[in-house]
């Protein structure tokens, strides 16, 4: 479970609607894909290993390498690594791989700052 | 940092913006619109101090779309920009941010920034001026305000120009109830 999700333990409506948009987020990308995306976005956080690339192809590593610098360098990426990504998941993927990488470190700080206990879930 | 949008609109004849990409995938926007407005039609804790860490995020992290907006329930509240002016580095040391601002000020560069930045001194002060509850909720919308303001850089939905905007806070759809 989220660190968001367990925070929002008293509220279930609206923690219903955050598991949802969480859900759908992942659901719009292959299920191997999501999680290497949140294992190399928690790797840069020191909360995970990194994930093991050997035998993943080139747009699979292009696109967690593009994931890894969403915590700290998201301003920095470049035209080029973006279309590098579009070219390996499409436009539609590409948004939803937009949205779960920047989920994937807020949640990361989330759990960083200890969100559950300070809201004494 | 691009201005030039890396994904196409989804809507024909609208130009690319946050919610025209995002109608690439109808089930996460449907789903996200649903959860921001019940974020903000929530009073649990109040659309000043959300506004308060909205504008905080939308400074750190640079998103020009974030910073230019100002949602009206806030405003209503009495955000004005004097006291906007004073969201950004020193905020600790101004007479128009209340203590309670402050210390939600702090949570949020703690969630954004560096979670040392919450010591014990920092954690005290934030758990007496809200509830576990307005903590839980703060805490969803820091997150919120932070991926979706890193989604839309990335994505390259960067205004080049854009004057400060004033806008209806996003409200829970009668037709998804």
């Amino acid at each position: 479970m989220s660190a968001v999700c367990a925070a929002l333990a008293a509220d279930p409506v609206l923690a219903a609607h955050y598991a949802d948009f969480r859900d759908k987020t992942e659901a719009a990308l292959d299920p191997a894909l999501a999680a290497l995306i949140r294992q190399a976005v928690a790797a840069v956080h020191g909360m995970d290993v990194a994930p093991d690339e050997s035998g993943l192809d080139d747009g699979t590593r292009t696109v967690l390498a593009y994931a890894r610098r969403m915590p700290f360098e998201h301003t920095a990426i470049s035209d080029a690594e973006a279309a590098a990504v579009v070219a390996h998941l499409d436009e539609a993927g590409f948004v939803a791989f937009s949205v779960l990488a920047a989920l994937a470190d807020a949640e990361c700080r989330a759990a960083l700052v200890d969100l559950p206990g300070l809201a004494g879930a | 940092m691009s201005t030039i949008p890396r994904v196409s609109s989804a809507i024909p004849g609208e130009p690319a913006h946050f919610g025209s990409v995002l109608a690439h995938q109808p089930a996460i926007a449907e789903s996200f619109f649903a959860l921001y407005g019940r974020f903000w039609g929530s009073d649990v804790l109040a659309a000043r101090i959300k506004e308060v860490a909205r504008m905080r995020n939308a400074r750190v992290t640079e998103c020009g779309f974030c910073r230019n907006v100002r949602f009206d329930k806030a405003v209503a509240q009495g955000l004005g920009e004097e006291v906007v002016d004073d969201i950004t580095d020193g905020y600790e040391t101004s007479d128009k941010l209340t203590d309670t601002e402050k210390a939600v000020l702090k949570f949020t560069d703690a969630l954004i920034h560096d979670p040392e930045l919450l010591n014990c001194d920092a954690k005290t002060a934030l758990q007496r001026h809200l509830t576990p509850a307005q903590i839980a909720e703060l805490g969803l919308g820091v997150t919120l305000f932070l991926a979706l303001a890193k989604a839309l850089i990335t994505m390259g939905l960067e205004p080049e120009v854009m004057d400060r905007t004033v806008l209806p806070t996003p409200a829970v759809l009668e037709a998804a109830e």
